[in-house]
């Protein structure tokens, strides 16, 4: 079908543009961890815990006029109550200082961080009162809520993955080699922290549903660099006297169809989510449209880069792993 | 790799047809179905669902303060008269997390027996559960010419800690969950805390109160006398005995040592009288049945109590002898009470109460709006990956697209048959093993080209194809699966949802992408006998 439009040999030097490429790469890194510094992250209800209102729907009070009319950064949904009625259920943290008038922005910071939450939810509550007319029995549920994410939990999970990202350390050592190693690795905490960046950038609430779409950037971009680097090797391993400029511009070239498909795949896949997946799930969207855009970029620049500066030998091939891979007629 | 013999073929059509049957139900409703399909739905997650979280600890005091009270019992009994060896007179005291044992008579030459009554402890004194080189479970030592102080070692307390919360987490789930059919995760953390997580469930108290009870079930004797009663009540309490009483029956005087204890019960659960209200039905174990019955016998015509953590349940009038072990409690019960307190019953006596650390309303992270606007998305999305697929590949990327859908599909399988509960993050890890599985086929694909541009014929391209794609595939495919492995095993929430279904999702992936896709193009060559392969 179409793919075989594509030209058979391509051959762009993309080690040519490799300064070009980590500038920007170390551009982004420097800025993304300058906004988590300065601006931090949008913590959101799960983690920093907040206020649940549920109310009962009616034709007035429905989940897109809760969204349209009341600002804060609210997260609206919609549930059914154990009664079997249509309930809209409004979740937030402490909202902007902007929003809770001047009398609370001339507390002293103490004052205010122990007040933030309360101040917001009178705050919201009054907005929905006024909006919609509401009585007080209109409210069925004002609670506040613990956070889902204890402190200790969050510090458990990044353990974790510190474990996880170094058994892949060793396992692309073991397969290919230390430069590879390294090279993988970079790109990965390259994708985590652009990623990062950008939910600090446009203060994307920093819930579950973007700790899901990190996870997801993080194996995205390792598949990634695999697959690249599984070319690298075999390239390497063929013409042993080739330059590793070289070897990595024809891999790279070799692959090139392969990453288009693949990236365009998952591409159209979370547009989708970003158009059609609510608003809810919109954070989550734009940081996997993000991601999987710097994942693809990191692979070719940037993990490229370091491997071609540390070398692009590879582990001498144990017979198990490498029978050239066919043995049928030619 | 391209050999499909008939066996291989009716392996994985079978994997792939008993497969989509059990992941099923948890897309569409089957109450309607027939009795023999599957019907069990992929447990949903408490973000995904909402309902109640619970944290929870045993005090490590109490847990030996508990078995230092029952070792005094068998220390009691060895320091009694048997044939072959007197009485040795003592007073037990157990003060925090020592028991003294205080030896009361001495010997005709003015020293006490010490050295007999150390052995005689040590008799009793178990080796340490599990532990290596002989250790035992109390250490026994004579601290004065009278006094025997009787301590838990460090190793010994750390086991029965472990101990006390193994049996807690059994009885806290049999507790919540008697059928156990509700989707609750009960999670150890730390040595001496739980985890519960109830989706679905919207009130805490309810668990708690569930939870609170000792859940110690006792049958008693009732001293009758109205003299004796009135006496208690005025402080006067009968030697042997103690005044309880109960919502139904009153103040009464029960005999302090019980007939029946929760060991002797095989199981209660909720049933219904003549007049359809509800009760508890209990059955005694064999041992149990035995002594009720001699007990029935011996004082016929006498009342006894049933007593739940001190409160008397019920007090019947004993007609006959009761053979076969079958009791039963009726009293002004709802069905929910009769139902709760038979699953108390059941479960048998915490080893240590537990303390209440968190208690959390968790509204779920998605509302069902956002739930339907995420299916929706996907089927959008799916569909979209399935077009590219077959614009770029033809008949072969359409292979590919059935093969993503069963890896969906297996997926839950797995989730269905492990009993794994679905968060949103493993939702994340299922869309990453979907991404993982077309790479695959595209990888594929890629190769055979290569190989085809390089002159092989049809044939041999897609076999030099999948064979070195398939190193490819399998490097990749390792190194999320060690990263899978290594979270599910250290991390905990969110990030072990991930962990899970990414695990499953990559095992998965390899079978989809590879065998099912391989032997999809295998039938079409074998079908169309192509010169070239039309990619």
């Amino acid at each position: 079908m179409l793919i075989k439009y594509w030209p058979a040999e391509l051959n762009i030097p993309f080690m040519k543009f490799n300064v070009i490429g980590v500038s920007l790469s170390v551009l982004m890194i420097v800025g993304s961890i300058f906004l988590l510094a300065t601006r931090g992250l949008n913590a959101g209800v799960d983690f920093a815990g907040g206020s649940v209102i549920e109310l009962s729907e009616t034709e007035t009070v429905t989940v897109a006029q809760v969204r349209d009319k009341i600002g804060g950064g609210l997260t609206v949904n919609s549930a059914t109550g154990s009664d079997g009625k249509r309930l809209v259920v409004i979740r937030f943290g402490e909202l902007d200082e902007s929003l809770l008038g001047p009398e609370f922005a001339a507390l002293p910071d103490e004052e205010k961080e122990a007040r933030a939450s309360s101040v917001s939810n009178a705050y919201i509550v009054n907005e929905l009162k006024r909006t919609f007319n509401l009585t007080d029995q209109q409210i069925l549920r004002n609670d506040s809520v613990g956070p889902k994410v204890s402190g200790e939990l969050l510090w458990e999970s990044l353990i974790a993955l510190g474990v996880a990202t170094l058994f892949m350390l060793f396992y692309i050592a073991f397969r290919y080699s230390w430069s590879y190693a390294v090279g993988g690795i970079a790109a990965l905490l390259h994708d985590t922290i652009g990623t990062l960046g950008l939910f600090s950038l446009l203060q994307i609430e920093f819930d579950l549903t973007t700790v899901a779409a990190l996870l997801t950037i993080i194996g995205y971009s390792m598949n990634d660099s695999v697959v690249v680097f599984d070319r690298m090797r075999e390239v390497r391993r063929k013409y042993k006297q080739m330059p590793g400029a070289e070897v990595i511009n024809l891999a790279t070239n070799q692959t090139l169809s392969r990453t288009f498909l693949t990236a365009g795949a998952v591409f159209i896949a979370v547009l989708a989510l970003l158009f059609f997946g609510g608003p809810v799930l919109q954070g989550m969207a734009v940081a996997m449209v993000w991601g999987i855009f710097i994942g693809t970029y990191s692979s070719i620049f940037f993990a490229s880069a370091i491997v071609l500066a540390l070398g692009t030998e590879v582990n001498k091939p144990s017979d198990e792993i490498d029978t050239p891979g066919f043995q049928g007629v030619s | 790799m391209l050999q499909f013999p008939p066996w291989k073929v009716l392996l994985v059509l079978g994997i792939i047809i008993w497969g989509t049957l059990i992941a099923l139900p948890s897309a569409v409703n089957m109450s309607g179905a027939p009795s023999w399909l599957p019907k069990k739905p992929v447990n949903l997650g408490l973000d995904l669902r909402g309902g109640v979280y619970l944290e929870m600890e045993i005090r490590p005091e109490e847990v030996i303060q508990g078995r230092l009270d029952v070792f005094a019992r068998d220390v009691r009994s060895a320091l009694q008269r048997t044939d072959s060896a007197p009485l040795i007179p003592h007073e037990i005291e157990i003060t925090g997390r020592r028991m003294a044992v205080k030896l009361m008579k001495p010997e005709a030459d003015g020293s006490y027996p010490a050295a007999a009554a150390i052995a005689r402890i040590e008799r009793v004194n178990g080796p340490l559960e599990g532990g290596l080189a002989g250790g035992k479970t109390y250490l026994v030592s004579q601290t004065s010419p009278d006094t025997i102080t009787i301590t838990v070692p460090a190793n010994s307390e750390n086991l029965m800690v472990a101990d006390a919360l193994a049996k807690t987490e059994t009885i806290v789930s049999r507790r919540v969950d008697p059928d156990g059919v509700a989707e609750i995760s009960l999670t150890p953390s730390g040595s001496n805390r739980l985890i519960l997580e109830a989706p679905g469930e919207p009130d805490p108290l309810r668990l708690k109160d569930l939870l609170n009870r000792d859940g110690r079930m006792t049958f008693n004797l009732v001293e009758d006398s109205p003299s004796a009663i009135q006496a208690a009540e005025r402080g006067v309490v009968k030697p042997g005995y103690r005044l309880l009483s109960g919502p139904t029956t009153g103040p009464l005087l029960v005999r302090s040592i019980p007939e029946i204890v929760g060991q002797d019960i095989a199981n209660a659960s909720q049933g219904n009288d003549d007049a359809n209200r509800p009760q508890i039905n209990f059955r005694l174990t064999g041992n149990g049945a035995r002594k009720f019955f001699e007990t029935t016998r011996a004082n016929t015509g006498k009342r006894f109590a049933i007593i739940l953590d001190d409160v008397i349940m019920s007090a019947p009038n004993i007609q006959e002898p009761i053979p076969g072990g079958n009791v039963r409690i009726t009293g002004d019960f709802t069905i929910e009470e009769a139902q709760d307190l038979a699953a108390i019953i059941s479960a048998g006596e915490m080893p240590a109460k537990v303390q209440f650390l968190d208690q959390r309303v968790v509204s779920s992270t998605l509302g069902e709006d956002s739930i339907a606007a995420g299916f929706m998305a996907s089927i959008v999305g799916l569909l979209l990956v399935g077009t590219l697929m077959v614009l770029a590949y033809g008949i072969q990327g359409f292979f590919a697209v059935i093969s993503l859908t069963f890896n969906i599909i297996l997926v839950f399988t797995c989730l269905v048959l492990f009993n794994a509960t679905l968060t949103l993050p493993g939702i994340a890890g299922i869309v990453l093993t979907m991404g993982m599985s077309v790479d695959a086929n595209v990888l594929v694909f890629e190769r055979i080209r290569e190989e085809q541009r390089a002159g092989r014929s049809a044939w041999t391209a897609v076999q030099a194809g999948y064979e070195r794609a398939f190193v490819t595939i399998m490097d990749a495919n390792i190194t999320l699966l060690f990263s899978a492995v290594v979270l599910y095993l250290m991390g905990s929430g969110p990030v072990k949802g991930f962990a899970v279904t990414l695990a499953l999702g990559n095992i998965v992936s390899v079978f989809t992408s590879v065998v099912v896709t391989c032997m999809l193009t295998v039938f079409w060559m074998k079908l169309t006998k192509p010169k070239r392969f039309a990619i």
